[in-house]
């Protein structure tokens, strides 16, 4: 972990039969950062999730969890929420988080003890003795993370952490990982809704299709596309149009066009000088959603946004 | 590794507890008892019946008070060396009507079959000067009896002996037997066996729908992605081996106590001395039956991980009890031919082997085999969970790339 990364990866290749489910995913995930994978569902988060893990091999390419290349060997470090949930049923809440902890290493008395005080601070003191089965969903989702980092792992890795939560226990959720972050821990985590990713991501990759489409920073997503200019003159003319980008377009009396590479400021001193004056500028940078649509298409956000809302 | 051992215990700790925390596992370890009692119950109205068709039957003598003595005298010495249940219908004697040879005495003898009240076996008359026996159907060997009788009448009359007086003494001395016999050995043998094999195919049948179960509670992501499968697996198998082991404590205790409440048992003991000496043959029981659930444990909950439902796993417990069964014919054809190809292929294959070395260890002396034994077996369960573990990896979690597509991709890149 010299390199200053918790998990890298390294033309990540999966195929299920014949068909390709990773398809040359390349990853790095800084120590200490809170990191995204982003994509539609049945893009294959799941699959490099797995991969880099341990949990299965895959057909080539290399990974480093943990400054090793035998991931199953550092399982007691790591903490994993897996997309499928899934708890023993007869179990008790507080026993079911002891049990994660104990498959990780961590003592059980350790366990049963820091299940109580998580239960408590997450709001559900009271469910701790309660058995998984008289939890609603939620809940026993709630507790299954808890279960996954009981055990202060250095990396965490929540595969759809948000998916099947209302919005206060999601709130809770995001709470939880800044929480975590601030312990020290890296995490990592696969979404299909975007504004998650985008609160809490230092760094996202977005993955469509099996392919890699974008790795980097937010704000690095952001600036791979130009920021857009709303600009309304106070004295319009048809001389105006020759002075602007040639792709802005008119819209409610006023233009919109990507600020140009040189800056704002030299065209706008051109637009005050020939004295069209300001009545109204302002200055969009992108949103994700629209470097999403820039990198994975159209078609593949709706279909993403419509999941959301599906599961929401 | 240790760490391994260490996972496999959680895993092992959380399937014993909640195997035996259930109500269900009441019924389980009670099931033996409902057994009995329906057995008992059963076995008790059965013989009911039996016996009351039983008291009905006879076996006649038509012959006067005088030669009938004779005949009565010789049943009451030789019927008592007859075990109840086998004894020969009771005697009964009636008074000759007419006279012995002729038609009038056939057509009584007749008669007596056709009496209500009494179910004739056999009926023998003109007992003194030519004897004849009539015999009903089936009834042979009650026939052979009242021969056997009549025979033994007209001895006692042609010597002059009276009737049921001995004509020698015979001294009568107890022997303790403190040695075993090889019948004895054999039987124990064959018996340990049987119980071995019995117990391993009630009880680790149980290890085919563990692996489906956390599939289908998902928990299976959460033990794959924290634990290597070998432990998961392993984990698994002690678990239920935990439970298999209460349920025989129970029972063996329970059992134990029965037996030496038993009037004999301390003579039925010797009899049954294993070669091997007696502790060290329980131990190896015990030790043969870890290694037999071990062994056979491991290859069912590799199947059963392969399987998707409920109703597939139902489909597998047939070809898996065959294959118990098949252990167990290989194992007791070793067990009846001692130092055959048979008994060493049967003791060297390893999912035999623990049945087949239980019942050396009754008939043979030598200690060092079980050593060796034990070890091939225990590189045998790892070799089995290793296999099971990969097999899942690859059939189930579709883990690493497949050998067969690897092997296609080189063929076509020769080919290309």
């Amino acid at each position: 972990m010299a390199s200053g990364f918790a998990l890298t990866a390294t033309h990540l290749i999966k195929d299920f039969g014949a068909k390709r489910a990773v398809d040359g995913v390349d990853i790095a995930v800084p120590q200490g950062s809170i990191y995204g994978i982003l994509g539609p569902n049945g893009a294959g988060k799941t699959t490099t999730l797995r991969m880099l893990l341990g949990i299965i091999d895959p057909d080539s390419g290399v990974r480093e969890l943990l400054g090793t290349t035998r991931p199953r060997s550092v399982s007691d470090r790591v903490g994993y929420l897996p997309e499928e949930r899934g708890l023993y049923p007869g179990m008790k809440a507080r026993e079911a988080i002891a049990f994660m902890g104990a498959l990780r290493g961590l003592p059980w008395a350790e366990g049963r003890a820091r299940a109580d005080d998580m239960l408590a601070d997450a709001g559900l003191g009271d469910a701790a003795g309660d058995k998984i089965k008289k939890l609603s969903k939620g809940m026993a989702q709630f507790v299954q993370l808890l279960g996954s980092i009981v055990h202060r792992p250095e990396l965490i890795v929540l595969d759809e952490p948000f998916s099947g939560l209302d919005p206060v226990n999601q709130e809770r959720l995001e709470a939880l990982i800044l929480a975590e972050r601030d312990r020290g821990a890296t995490i990592l985590f696969s979404t299909h809704i975007m504004g998650h990713a985008e609160r809490l991501c230092d760094r996202l990759a977005i993955i469509a299709g099996g392919k890699l489409r974008y790795e980097g920073s937010v704000a690095e997503a952001r600036a791979t596309m130009p920021i857009q200019a709303h600009y309304t003159p106070r004295e319009d003319s048809p001389a105006l149009a020759g002075l602007l980008p040639p792709e802005a377009v008119r819209d409610n009396g006023g233009y919109i066009f990507d600020v140009p590479d040189s800056g704002m400021e030299a065209l706008l001193a051109t637009l005050l000088e020939c004295g069209h004056g300001v009545a109204g500028l302002s200055l969009e940078r992108p949103s994700l959603h629209d470097v999403f649509v820039k990198l994975v298409g159209e078609e593949t956000v709706e279909k993403m946004e419509a999941e959301a809302e599906h599961a929401a | 590794m240790t760490s391994h051992f260490r996972q496999a215990a959680v895993i092992a700790r959380r399937d014993f507890i909640a195997t035996v925390a259930t109500p269900a596992f009441l019924m389980f370890l009670l099931a033996p008892l409902f057994m009995l009692i329906f057995a008992l119950v059963g076995g008790t109205g059965a013989r009911m019946i039996a016996d009351s068709g039983d008291d009905a039957q006879r076996i006649v003598i038509v012959a006067d008070a005088d030669y009938g003595a004779r005949i009565e005298a010789a049943d009451a010495r030789i019927r008592p060396t007859f075990p109840g249940a086998i004894a020969p219908p009771a005697l009964e004697r009636r008074e000759p009507l007419h006279d012995a040879g002729g038609a009038g005495a056939e057509a009584e003898a007749h008669a007596l079959f056709s009496e209500s009240g009494i179910d004739v076996a056999a009926v023998l008359y003109d007992v003194s000067e030519n004897p004849r026996l009539l015999v009903g159907p089936g009834a042979d060997r009650d026939a052979d009896y009242l021969a056997l009788l009549a025979d033994t009448a007209a001895r006692d009359a042609r010597s002059g002996v009276p009737p049921g007086e001995p004509v020698t003494e015979i001294a009568r001395e107890p022997f303790e037997r403190t040695s075993a016999t090889i019948g004895g050995q054999q039987s124990l043998g064959f018996t340990a066996l049987f119980l071995l094999f019995l117990l391993t195919l009630l009880l680790a049948g149980q290890t085919v729908s563990v692996l489906a179960e956390e599939k289908g509670n998902k928990v299976i992501e959460i033990l794959a992605a924290a634990v290597p499968l070998e432990a998961v697996f392993l984990g698994k198998l002690i678990g239920l081996f935990g439970v298999a082991l209460l349920f025989i404590a129970f029972w063996g205790t329970i059992a134990l106590i029965g037996f030496s409440a038993l009037p004999d048992s301390r003579t039925a003991m010797a009899s049954l001395d294993p070669a091997i000496g007696f502790g060290p043959f329980m131990a190896l029981a015990v030790i043969y039956f870890a290694m037999g659930y071990l062994l056979l444990g491991a290859v069912f909950l590799a199947v059963g991980g392969q399987a998707n439902s409920m109703r597939e796993i139902q489909m597998l417990s047939l070809p898996i009890t065959f294959f118990q069964m098949g252990m167990f014919g290989l194992a007791s054809a070793a067990a009846a031919s001692p130092g055959s190809t048979l008994a060493l292929f049967a003791e060297l294959f390893p999912f035999s082997s623990p049945f087949a070395m239980v019942a050396k260890g009754a008939s043979d002396a030598a200690l060092w085999p079980h050593f060796a034994a034990i070890l091939w077996q225990l590189l045998w369960v790892s070799i089995t969970i290793a296999l099971g573990a990969r097999w899942f990896r690859k059939g189930v979690l579709k883990s690493g790339p497949s050998v067969f597509r690897r092997l296609g991709q080189a063929l076509r890149g020769k080919a290309a």
